[in-house]
């Protein structure tokens, strides 16, 4: 059973190698692990072998209005192939942009035509990969206008037109409709529950820079309202693998596992019902 | 479909201070906060990256001005992919450009042998030429095998001691001083980690003989040539423990 993850960390390899919480998996970013060889991948290698492994792309850029990148997805089909994982994830975002890498995941118009390339691409991807990968909703920071559809709207199209499930980020939601002025519940509960395949939560951060604005860090705990959203979610749509995401401010892996294991609970009553 | 490249464009002139460019998209309450995030993300980003990949040169210059300087270099020579496993190969080249690491003689350098040390990192996997494989060729075989060098392996040469002074650095030492001693450094991924030393211009030498194709009593001929004291059992011995060498087709 695949219950509640952690995002892996170099500086937990030996931690994560040797833990024996039950229905722990871990999920990497596959960009960290494109290279040729190194004691990264050896020690992925290994914790594979006992843990389920999903891979969570941040770099293949499927909202650029450009094919993804050929040699990007073949370094990701090298790896999934080698680490047979259960989840592939990508993005509703793009970084790429005539030949240069903007390392974040950049907002977009969702325009019909930017819906017919993005979902091309993604179509390119799941071709690529033989595989049916998982799309996350993206932290907004910019209210643009141009918008032909809402972003709920936009994934479901994206989910009938591509065959793709969703990856619900709840962090993500809390951020964007802080940030952009709607109700996190509303986008919450219009999502199609049979498409999404993870959920991830995250911690996020007021901005230093004196904005308004909250930042999708994954530098601090899920915050108590996001914990709340997830509730609501998991009650809506039943268990899903459930991520605890911390890229900055790491803390050591068992002050991780507090949180995971937070999840974990959290979702063992919806197995239950899901199972009786 | 034009529309979606017109956005990428205008959002990446955004970005870099032409806001204007970006204003038939922008919403009414669009304030410059939310530019700022995205931009100060990308930044972070690839400081981050570098810091990771130069942490000797991070350790000399401190925080503040290797921040300051690799987002510079950002902006100047932002990554070309999504991997920021790799990022900065044309750091060291500009650091050496960058008027305020003039008072710093070694830093280019330091971020040369930092550089090295990354690319042995994540080079490719290979069996390593063991003592044994190597004792079971007989003699006349070994003098005409041409040895070819792990992937892992980089060495560069100095003409003063900066080897040295990189691996007290690395090591976490202050108080560093230079010598005058001609080095080089060889960093060798062949056993799990990357392992690190200083070597001489022997070693340098041999090296650079099998890096070129020579056989083995090629490469012992040119060494000696060059530096008709050297001790060639130890330092061949040497290297093969470092794992120097790929393994032989058998």
């Amino acid at each position: 059973m695949i219950t509640a993850g952690l995002g892996l960390k170099p500086q937990h390899y030996d931690e994560a190698l040797t833990c024996d919480a039950e229905g722990l998996w871990f999920e990497v970013h596959p960009e960290n692990y494109m290279s040729a060889g190194g004691p990264r991948l050896a020690a992925l290698e290994a914790i594979r072998e006992r843990r389920p492994l999903s891979l969570h792309g941040v770099g293949l850029s499927l909202a650029a209005d450009a094919d993804p990148d050929r040699e990007h997805l073949a370094a990701l089909k090298r790896l999934v192939d080698r680490f047979e994982p259960f989840v592939v994830s990508e993005h509703l975002a793009w970084s790429t942009h005539r030949g240069q890498h903007q390392p974040d995941l950049l907002p977009f118009p969702r325009t019909h035509a930017a819906l017919a390339r993005i979902a091309a691409n993604v179509g390119r991807m799941q071709d690529a990969l033989g595989r049916k990968v998982l799309i996350e909703n993206p932290s907004l920071y910019l209210p643009l206008t141009g918008h032909d559809l809402d972003e709920v709207d936009f994934l479901k199209a994206l989910v009938a037109q591509t065959g793709c499930g969703l990856l619900v980020d709840v962090n993500n939601v809390f951020v964007s409709a802080s940030n952009l002025g709607y109700r996190a519940e509303t986008y919450l509960d219009a999502l199609p529950a049979e498409a999404i395949g993870e959920i991830h939560l995250a911690g996020h951060a007021p901005d230093e820079g004196g904005s308004d604005l909250l930042i999708d860090t994954h530098g601090a705990p899920v915050a108590e309202p996001v914990w709340t959203l997830y509730r609501r979610l998991i009650d809506r749509i039943g268990p899903r693998p459930t991520l605890i995401e911390r890229d900055d401010d790491i803390p050591d892996f068992a002050t991780l596992m507090a949180e995971r294991d937070r999840a974990a609970a959290m979702l063992e009553p919806v197995l239950e019902k899901a199972h009786a | 479909m034009p529309e979606l490249l017109d956005f990428q464009d205008a959002f990446v002139a955004a970005l870099g201070g032409e806001r204007s460019a970006l204003s038939p998209w922008l919403a009414p309450d669009a304030g410059e906060a939310g530019l700022s995030v995205y931009r100060n993300t990308i930044a972070k980003g690839c400081v981050d990256a570098l810091a990771a990949n130069f942490p000797t040169v991070l350790s000399m210059v401190g925080e503040d001005w290797f921040r300051a300087a690799a987002a510079l270099f950002a902006r100047e020579a932002p990554p070309t992919g999504a991997t920021l496993l790799d990022y900065g190969k044309d750091f060291p080249a500009w650091l050496e450009r960058f008027p305020p690491a003039q008072d710093l003689p070694y830093l280019v350098g330091v971020a040369h042998l930092d550089r090295l040390w990354t690319e042995a990192l994540f080079a490719a996997e290979a069996a390593a030429l063991t003592a044994g494989a190597l004792a079971a060729l007989p003699p006349e075989a070994l003098a005409e095998t041409r040895l070819a060098l792990h992937p892992s392996v980089r060495f560069a040469a100095f003409d003063a001691g900066l080897p040295s002074l990189w691996s007290s650095a690395r090591a976490g030492h202050d108080g560093l001083e230079l010598s005058d001693q001609a080095e080089a450094l060889l960093c060798v991924r062949a056993h799990g980690a990357v392992r690190h030393r200083v070597i001489g211009e022997a070693e340098t030498e041999f090296l650079r003989a099998c890096r070129e194709g020579q056989t083995t009593a090629q490469a012992a001929e040119r060494v000696l040539t060059a530096h008709p004291a050297a001790d060639l059992a130890p330092l061949f011995a040497g290297l093969i423990a470092d794992g120097v060498f790929l393994d032989i087709d058998r």
